[in-house]
């Protein structure tokens, strides 16, 4: 009953002082607040947040599957973006779950499922697709009025079939994962599997391009992104050719570096089933964490030696993010796992929080 | 909004049920693994130990190709058992491959062979090991003893293969006997489906969510082996090389030796599979779950023709389609409603991800 008194209470400053409410709500002595778009077993889709000590902060009931989430730097909120082809990403109160906007995307445009927002906290850039050019890759433009956001604009991602956008640490260089795929309006299916073009796009907030570099496989498609804080960025894949082909599935673009395979041994490469859902970065403890859904495998690598630190069994394990001292995963079928990474020895802790049905990604704050 | 910490939902909470004895899906899942699973990886073994050795006899003439065949077969048919039981290492890291390739779409197995006994005539064990996994197994040896553009009756051609036969053979007993050591190990997955929580299951739960998601994964690829050759993912054409063993006419043998091997996790022995944790207000579903094993296993016993034989007339061709039917009746029951009734989520992510 305290507890509920006091998280309301924490409500109330949170409206009314919304700069002073936003420190409180993300006071350092509170368990981290989990974000993910989860299911129930009927297959209705639902906004979540829960505190990693099991706490329930919110559910709220939305009409499309979402799949990234993304917080406002100062305001207390976050948006739940669309999974392709979705058409619906949720703006919720992270206080209470309540829905404060419905964000539809333009006529002849759906969402990809990722969005990034400005460190000022006035511009939303979303990763969205021209159908009437199908596979031409947009970034959506979006202001914040209030709490509110307002279509401002577009800009090219120079790239097909874009997925993943996320900014460099000076906050104001975008990277785009150019899926390299071509899917219609409404659809899922591959158009263009012969002739696909991913590429790991660098450009600036204006649109201009700055760079745009391709790994060696035409098929493998560069889909998600995990940034270290010193600009070394992650780009993981999923491998549209033949099943026992091998494919470079996680890459690293370091500082003043080319776009490079991540040294990844065979063994790693084949557990994979050439599909990967989620990247994390580490930056303090300089580890990179992958997630492979389709081989239920869980990995994780020293970022400068390269070296093998995890290869785990995790059923159906998709989201994963950084956490103080390790990662935090969560699964489609299991329980979620707190993995600590301080020692050299890597152990796997439960977490109380609801067993299976979460979806894609996670997003710690 | 805000709803209390339930505390008896706590680890501590789960963790002392799933120590408990009574732990119904602790009881069952360590069940399952020493009595269902571990013995079917010993024949798997012990089958494979003869392959070596026949593969030896065969090649240095002391054994027929008719007895070689066989001995394929049988490894063929131990296989075929574990496909609903891979679960942990034989699982993970694309090792099944190791043992049979499938599917084949583009006769790999044959274009690979006949590079390999080119490139290295005289291929070991060792070095098998680190060529393609299409050439390493089960799909690879049957391609020698079977294809209809070998003559193993020719001298010069037999000596051409015969390395590569017994490098296979060895092989093949080796990642058995590999497998079979890592299951028995400490904490292996013996020790992991036996006691809880371990480094791969949080609770005992999580280890029969993983048995159901094999046997559903297992149910749903026999289907995809006996529908590709029957043509129902090319617009009705039967595509017969697609179907796997086809090269010596033990497909169906295989499917029904993996349909019986789900029917064992289902039902048990002693009573103490999937089936003993179904309430008892469940047992119209555990009937029709029985019922369902039983239709399908009689389907195959009571057909005496081959894949090959049953695709060639009408006849034949509704017999497969009733097959395909019975086991997508089994398969139907383990994904949906069983799943439901043991509170089992099937991963959503790695069907339908992004």
């Amino acid at each position: 009953m305290m507890r509920r008194q006091a998280l309301k209470l924490g409500g109330l400053l949170l409206s009314a002082v919304t700069l002073g409410g936003w420190s409180l709500f993300k006071q350092k002595d509170r368990s981290p607040l989990l974000l993910s778009a989860r299911d129930d077993v009927d297959g209705n889709h639902f906004a979540v947040g829960y505190r990693l000590d099991g706490t329930r902060v919110f559910s709220t009931q939305v009409g499309q599957r979402c799949h990234d989430i993304i917080n406002h730097p100062t305001l207390p909120i976050a948006l739940f973006v669309a999974r392709r082809p979705g058409t619906e990403s949720y703006l919720i109160n992270l206080a209470d779950g309540q829905l404060l906007q419905t964000l539809t995307s333009l006529p002849n445009r759906h969402f990809y499922g990722h969005a990034v927002i400005h460190k000022d906290g006035e511009w939303l850039y979303t990763t969205e697709n021209d159908t009437t050019d199908p596979g031409r890759g947009l970034l959506g433009v979006y202001r914040f009025e209030g709490e509110r956001l307002i279509h401002s604009g577009e800009i090219p991602t120079h790239g097909v079939g874009p997925h993943q956008v996320s900014w460099m640490p000076d906050g104001e260089t975008l990277v785009v994962a150019n899926g390299g795929i071509r899917t219609e309006a409404e659809s899922r299916v591959e158009m263009n599997l012969n002739a696909m073009e991913p590429s790991l796009v660098l450009m600036q907030r204006d649109g201009t391009l700055l760079s745009k570099e391709t790994l060696s496989q035409q098929m493998n498609s560069v889909r998600h992104l995990g940034i270290a804080s010193d600009g070394t960025i992650l780009a993981c894949q999923q491998f549209m050719g033949d099943a026992h082909e091998l494919s470079e599935l996680l890459a690293i673009k370091r500082p003043g570096q080319p776009f490079e395979p991540f040294p990844v041994a065979e063994p790693q490469l084949r557990a994979m089933g050439h599909y990967t859902a989620s990247v994390a970065v580490h930056s303090e403890l300089r580890l990179v964490a992958l997630t492979a859904p389709r081989g239920n495998r869980f990995f994780v690598w020293d970022l400068d030696s390269g070296a093998l630190r995890l290869d785990a069994p995790l059923p159906d394990c998709a989201g994963v993010g950084a956490v103080k001292d390790g990662f935090v995963v969560t699964s489609g079928q299991g329980r979620c796992r707190f993995y600590d990474c301080r020692q050299s020895d890597l152990n796997a802790k439960p977490l109380d929080l609801p067993s299976g049905l979460w979806d894609n990604h996670l997003h710690v704050m | 909004m805000f709803r209390p910490k339930l505390l008896f939902t706590s680890l501590a909470a789960i963790a002392l049920a799933a120590c408990s004895p009574q732990d119904p899906q602790a009881v069952t899942s360590a069940a399952i693994a020493k009595q269902v699973i571990l013995p079917t990886y010993s024949r798997w073994v012990e089958a494979d130990r003869q392959l070596a050795v026949s593969a030896l006899a065969y090649c240095q003439g002391k054994e027929n190709l008719e007895t070689a065949r066989a001995d394929f077969l049988h490894a063929q048919k131990a296989w075929a058992e574990l496909q609903p039981l891979l679960i942990g290492p034989l699982a993970e890291g694309n090792r099944s491959w190791q043992v049979q390739f499938w599917p084949d779409k583009k006769n790999l197995v044959g274009r690979q062979v006949e590079q390999l006994v080119v490139a290295q005539p005289q291929i070991d064990a060792a070095a098998l090991t680190k060529s393609s996994v299409v050439v390493q197994g089960l799909s690879a040896y049957e391609y020698i003893l079977f294809d209809s553009n070998i003559n193993l009756a020719d001298d010069s051609q037999k000596a051409r293969y015969c390395p590569l036969l017994t490098a296979i053979g060895e092989r093949q007993k080796q990642l058995a006997e590999e497998i079979l050591a890592s299951w028995n190990s400490t904490d292996g997955m013996l020790a992991q489906m036996s006691k809880f929580p371990n480094q791969r299951y949080a609770d005992s739960h999580e280890a029969i969510a993983d048995v159901l998601r094999v046997q559903v994964t297992a149910l749903d690829t026999l289907k995809k082996k006996l529908g590709t050759p029957m043509g129902r993912q090319s617009k009705g054409i039967p595509q017969p090389f697609q179907a796997d063993a086809w090269r010596s006419e033990s497909s169906l043998k295989s499917l029904a030796a993996s349909l019986s091997a789900a029917q064992s996790v289902w039902a048990g022995v002693d009573n103490k599979g999937l089936r003993s944790l179904l309430p008892a207000e469940q047992k119209p579903l555990a009937d029709k779950i029985d019922a369902a094993y039983a239709a399908s296993l009689k389907l195959f016993n009571d057909n005496q023709r081959t894949l090959n034989e049953l695709l060639a007339d009408d006849a034949g061709r509704t017999q497969l389609n009733a097959i395909y039917d019975s086991l997508n009746v089994v398969h139907r029951l383990h994904e949906g409603e069983l799943a439901k009734a043991l509170g089992v989520q099937l991963g959503f992510n790695a069907n339908d991800g992004d």
